[in-house]
């Protein structure tokens, strides 16, 4: 059955309802938020904003909120409100209606009953859920009603975190699931886990398991919490809030709460004794010390000598101190290793008490999982797939599992009493050894139910780099040209923040020779933390304080011509950025053919900050864009302004939607793409699209029509209102003037068309003539050194 | 040289820029409206005997473009009566009349309407095509700063503080109120028939309603809420909303007669126009222009401060009208009696004709025989014109 969804009804608009339906909002579904009608307050008069004030209130706490949950202010306009007496006749027209009600099962139940009234047959329902077995919610509906209901499973905040778990009951129809998980993963950019209705689903089973099996190993091995959130954080590819501090973001009496859920409702839980909350965690929820929510928890934020310091809590003694930083001769083994594989074993081989705590901790985890297939999931990847987008585990636990070696863990589990599932020891038997692997070129895992290899479902549209990283076409010390098949190479830099220096400008030109001589086209993408930070700033500070004059010109010459290089090449050239895509990275975007962004990219030209101007074609290509967007004879000074203020404020982009708002990305070329997991291969699939059209080179400008000298002089006034007003420095004014100039085309005395070149000549005279200069020094400096801006 | 009288003077009611009555209402349609009813106050005056139409406009582009008094004497008067627009910025009101006066004083014309209309609510206040000259704006960027800079500046080198500027503002709009309450604008205000379209809901409305009222004086202001109210062109400034003179709409129109004409219709003139001059100061404190052009229009006057029994300063800002107000060593209670622009609105260009009619409608009340009108001008300059009343 086809179904297309137009409107979307949330019921319930607490911190999770109100949230999703921002996300809807941000994909552009009409949404109708509902809450319970509130009570008569006579200063308002009109009775509808009367009734609807509660879900007003809580959509507006929402959309207060930071990080935003919506991807630009204007996609609030999708969201109406209503409430439950007035306005649940209005689901009618909807053909999702999801409730986020309070988690009473009786509180549902009785809403449920209600949308059965309204409801359309065929219409989707689902709960959000955490806790409460959706089986017994669909207990007493019709059957209609059943057939379309399932569990749909947001992880808070939904914009931002990708975990959305899909649970269906006996009676859920096979196509619901089937259009959920397709539509949550491609619509919404979530990773869609099929779960199966088992108390606290996968993702809050293993993490709280994991939570609560590291707060006894704590205990059992007398570690400190700094040392455990040292040992359980980046270190091994969990998040920086490790254990501890995601524990205080949670709030300890949620955390203890969902553990004696599952203790009570999992009776045969082989590991069940991990879930009793230690005394000592009751003492502190007893003591309202619950985390951020009431000012301490594990950690305690405290000014010292003007500064902010978090000390720890001491167990047993539960008094707060500040400790040294830890240090493990594992920790320095772990650092030292090439890959995360490698991290792992020798996290796991350590002699120290580091080594001891890895080694219990994971084969314990994995003792635990695998004895989760099937109760949790038939299928093992879904159970990494929720871990890594809902818990940010680089790699899940099978996949860790798989690192350090099928083999040698389960021999390792044996020594430490950690026995794993017998279908483990089945597949050993086989003489597999791993529960990953890649036949026919895609990536399997092992089917525990037919006990053999099958291909992970829709991994062709999840192109991983690391996975194709035996099809290298060409690599310097810090980029990877890879195939990618079909003709498409894609070049990925592996530097620190994926910054832009020499080697980097190298792999770019390579790359586009090579892809010219031997392939139809190229994506610049990676799926590193963030796409780039930017130029390699020490390098750029080292070369100003000699005063190196000829080598700063030259450096910034190559970066000119390597922007170039991406737009007049032979072949398409499409960036793909996501996270972070700042200074030179947005200035290499801003050259693309086509730019096939994830939602979550946070793009800006933020070169002021360091005291310079962006000089790799950015400049030049902000005054190429004004110029396209003034019609001739209107006045140019406001679109001009428009793109003058995004370098000159440095403004970032808080979602690619609004990059578009800001005219970073372009209507009509560029695009995004909400599951940045698909990212890669949408941008093959659009090098592709490129080549399929007929992609010839373009031709350089020479059209571009700046203003001179009148825009110029009211930039001028413009700068210096921010001056006199003390929003900006005297040396924020030398550089918004150099900026004001290159981007008018310099004081020329009427509106004169000029050539790319002529800009770039510009932009390098100004970033030569500001690289140099104390101050822009000391900006530069400050970002390197504490990463703050320094306004001087 | 013949005296040139003037004998009577109409206004619309100050509209707020943007959210009141006419914020969809050009300013030549407010002056048609004006000047139609004001022709009709002179008894005996039949439209065609008007010599000329000098309006003011500080933004003279877009519905203030395509020289608009043209349009606006055509319409209220005939085909035959000519206009002229004149901008002098926040002096254009008062530039008009006081061209209009010396035009009939050197038997140029017997009869001539003169005044100002603004919009600020159509037509934005730096034009739709800002374009400073560029050598001026390279080395001397600051000559263009936007006013609620200068204020600050003012303020600073003045050493006004918020506090001070708070409670003059607040002042203004207790005088304002008590004025309109006890009737002082009713004579003057002509009231206008608003005619608008808009889309509300798919569906085109055709609304007609009356605007006959100042919009702009609040009887619920008080110190704690201006005090409340952020500074919004300084990071830690204190110029704010609550302390500026409003955005506003409106037109206000005088009419002006030589002694021949007078004589002929036999009307009683109102006052005269002694003299009116405008001097420059430096751009960036252009709120101290009156300091440099009040003396000197006393000086041609012949008269002396404590001859002038009645000032209406206009207030751009509360604390450079309290910093002109303290170089000059005015007395407070001379000066804005019936509130002034923080309360009422300065509609631009308007303001000078609206700052006459108030000046010598009140000089006739208190039976003062001379009123001072003065205002400061962007890009740095000041006005003053000395009436002499009769009552």
């Amino acid at each position: 059955m086809k179904r297309i969804i137009q409107r979307v009804a949330v019921l319930g608009a607490g911190v999770m309802g109100s949230r999703i339906a921002c996300h809807f909002a941000n994909i552009g579904v009409p949404v109708l938020l509902l809450d319970r009608p509130a009570d008569a307050v006579p200063e308002m008069p009109d009775p509808a904003e009367q009734r609807n004030r509660l879900v007003n209130e809580s959509l507006q706490a929402a959309l207060r909120s930071k990080p935003s949950p919506l991807f630009t202010a204007k996609r609030s306009r999708f969201i109406t409100t209503g409430n439950f007496s007035d306005d649940l006749p209005r689901i009618a027209e909807c053909d999702w209606v999801i409730e986020a009600v309070v988690e009473r099962a009786e509180v549902k139940s009785a809403l449920y009953e209600q949308v059965e009234r309204f409801r359309k047959p065929g219409t989707l329902i689902s709960s959000n859920t955490s806790s409460i077995p959706i089986h017994l919610l669909a207990q007493g509906r019709s059957d209609d009603f059943q057939q379309h209901f399932c569990g749909t499973h947001f992880f808070n905040p939904p914009r931002y975190l990708r975990l959305l778990e899909i649970i269906p009951t006996p009676q859920t129809r096979a196509d619901v699931v089937d259009f959920l998980m397709h539509y949550g993963d491609v619509f919404l950019g979530k990773e869609t886990v099929r779960c199966k209705d088992t108390p606290a689903f996968i993702a809050n089973r293993i993490g709280v398991y994991s939570v609560m099996h590291i707060f006894h190993l704590t205990e059992e091995l007398g570690l400190t919490i700094d040392e455990v959130d040292f040992l359980t954080g980046p270190l091994i590819g969990r998040p920086k809030s490790a254990t501890y501090r995601t524990a205080d973001v949670i709030g300890l009496d949620t955390l203890a709460n969902v553990a004696r859920f599952v203790y009570a409702s999992c009776p045969n839980d082989e590991a069940r004794q991990r879930f009793v909350v230690p005394a000592w965690l009751d003492q502190l929820i007893g003591n309202q010390w619950l985390g951020d929510k009431s000012g301490q928890g594990f950690y305690r934020k405290e000014k010292q000598n003007g500064k902010t310091v978090y000390p720890s809590l001491d167990l047993p003694a539960l008094q707060y101190s500040l400790k040294a930083k830890p240090a493990f001769a594992t920790a320095d083994a772990i650092r030292r290793a090439g890959n995360p594989g490698e991290a792992l074993q020798c996290a796991v081989s350590g002699t120290d008490k580091a080594g001891e705590f890895y080694r219990r901790f994971f084969y314990g985890l994995f003792s635990y999982v695998s004895h989760r297939i099937p109760e949790i999931s038939d299928e093992l990847f879904w159970v990494d797939a929720a871990m890594n987008a809902g818990f940010g585990w680089q790699q899940g636990p099978f996949a860790a599992w798989d690192a350090i070696g099928l083999r040698r863990a389960v021999e390792g589990m044996q020594q430490e009493q950690y026995a794993p599932a017998p279908w483990v020891e089945d597949l050993l038997r086989q003489g597999h050894d791993s529960f990953y692997r890649w036949g026919n070129n895609a990536k399997q895992y092992y089917d525990v139910s037919v006990r053999s290899y099958r291909p992970v479902p829709g991994s062709e549209s999840f192109l991983l780099l690391e996975d194709r990283s035996g099809h290298v076409v060409w690599r310097n010390s810090g980029c990877r040209l890879i195939d990618l098949g079909d003709g498409v190479v894609n070049l990925e830099w592996q530097t620190k923040m994926n910054t832009i220096g020499g080697e980097v400008l190298e792999g770019v030109n390579q790359a586009i020779a090579l892809a010219e001589r031997d392939f139809a086209g190229l994506v610049i993408s990676n799926q590193g933390e963030n796409f780039s930070a930017g130029a390699n700033l020490a390098l750029i500070l080292m070369l100003a304080a000699e005063q190196d004059f000829d080598e700063l010109e030259r450096a910034c010459r190559m970066f000119q011509q390597t922007s170039l290089r991406i737009r007049y090449s032979a072949v398409p050239v499409v960036i793909a950025p996501h996270q972070l895509t700042l200074g030179g990275g947005c200035e290499f975007t801003l050259h693309a053919d086509a730019v096939v962004a994830a939602a979550e990219t946070y793009m800006g030209l933020v070169e002021v900050g360091v005291g310079i101007i962006p000089a790799g074609g950015g400049t030049k290509e902000l005054a190429v864009r004004a110029a396209d967007a003034v019609e001739v004879g209107l006045p140019e000074l406001p679109v001009l302004q428009r793109f003058f203020t995004l370098a000159a404020m440095g403004k970032v982009s808080t979602s690619a939607l609004e990059a578009m708002e800001m005219g970073l990305l372009r209507q009509g070329v560029d695009r995004y793409c909400l599951n940045a997991k698909r990212l890669l291969a949408e941008a093959k699939h659009q090098v592709l699209e490129l080549v399929r059209r007929g992609y010839t080179k373009p031709r350089p400008r020479e059209d571009i029509r700046v203003p001179g000298r009148s825009v110029l002089a009211a930039l001028f006034a413009g700068i210096e209102a921010m001056v006199f007003g003390r929003y900006a420095s005297e040396h924020d004014r030398l550089i918004a003037r150099k900026l004001a100039y290159v981007m008018c085309g310099g004081d020329l005395s009427v509106a004169t068309p000029v050539s790319e070149q002529y800009l770039l000549d510009l932009e390098r005279e100004a970033f030569l003539s500001l690289v140099t200069t104390r101050k822009s020094m000391e900006r530069m400096q400050s970002i390197l050194q504490t990463g703050k801006p320094l306004r001087n | 040289m013949q005296d040139a009288y003037l004998v009577a003077g109409l206004r619309t009611a100050i509209g707020k820029a943007k959210k009141g009555g006419f914020r969809n209402t050009r300013s030549d349609d407010l002056a048609v409206t004006v000047i139609q009813e004001l022709v009709r106050q002179v008894p005996g005056l039949e439209p065609r005997q008007v010599d000329d139409v000098i309006v003011g406009t500080a933004v003279p582009e877009a519905e203030q473009g395509l020289q608009m008094a043209r349009w606006i004497a055509l319409r209220s008067l005939g085909i035959e009566v000519p206009g002229v627009t004149i901008n002098r910025y926040c002096g254009s009101g008062l530039e008009a009349i006081a061209l209009a006066s010396a035009k009939i004083s050197s038997g140029m014309a017997d009869c001539i309407v003169a005044g100002g209309a603004e919009s600020m609510s159509l037509v934005p206040t730096m034009g739709w095509k800002t374009a400073p000259n560029y050598s001026l704006a390279d080395e001397h960027a600051e000559y263009f700063l936007g006013m609620g800079l200068t204020a600050e500046e003012v303020a600073r080198e003045y050493h006004i503080t918020r506090e001070e500027s708070d409670a003059f503002a607040f002042q203004s709009h207790q005088r304002a109120l008590a004025a309109m309450a006890a009737g002082y604008f009713g004579e003057e205000i002509v009231p206008v028939q608003v005619q608008e379209v808009t889309v509300e809901k798919d569906r085109r409305i055709a609304r007609h309603y009356v605007v006959s009222t100042d919009e702009g004086p609040r009887s619920d202001t008080s110190m704690e809420a201006l005090s409340k109210l952020p500074p919004v062109f300084r990071q830690e400034g204190q110029v704010t909303a609550g302390n500026s003179s409003q955005t506003s709409d409106g037109a206000a129109f005088v009419v002006l007669l030589s002694d021949a004409m007078v004589k002929k219709l036999n009307v009683k003139p109102w006052a005269r126009l002694l003299t009116c001059v405008s001097a420059g100061v430096h751009p960036r404190i252009m709120g101290m222009g009156p300091v440099e052009a009040v003396p000197r229009a006393l000086q041609r006057a012949g008269l002396k401060l404590h001859d002038v029994g009645i000032i209406e300063l206009n207030e751009a800002f509360a604390c450079q009208a309290l910093a002109v107000m303290r170089s000059l060593d005015l007395d407070p209670d001379r000066v804005n009696p019936n509130g002034g622009a923080v309360a009422l609105g300065h509609p631009l260009g308007c303001t000078g004709a609206i700052l006459t009619l108030k000046a010598i409608r009140e000089a006739r009340r208190r039976k003062e025989r001379y009123a001072l009108v003065t205002a400061c001008i962007g890009g740095g300059q000041g006005i003053a014109g000395i009436y002499e009343v009769f009552s």
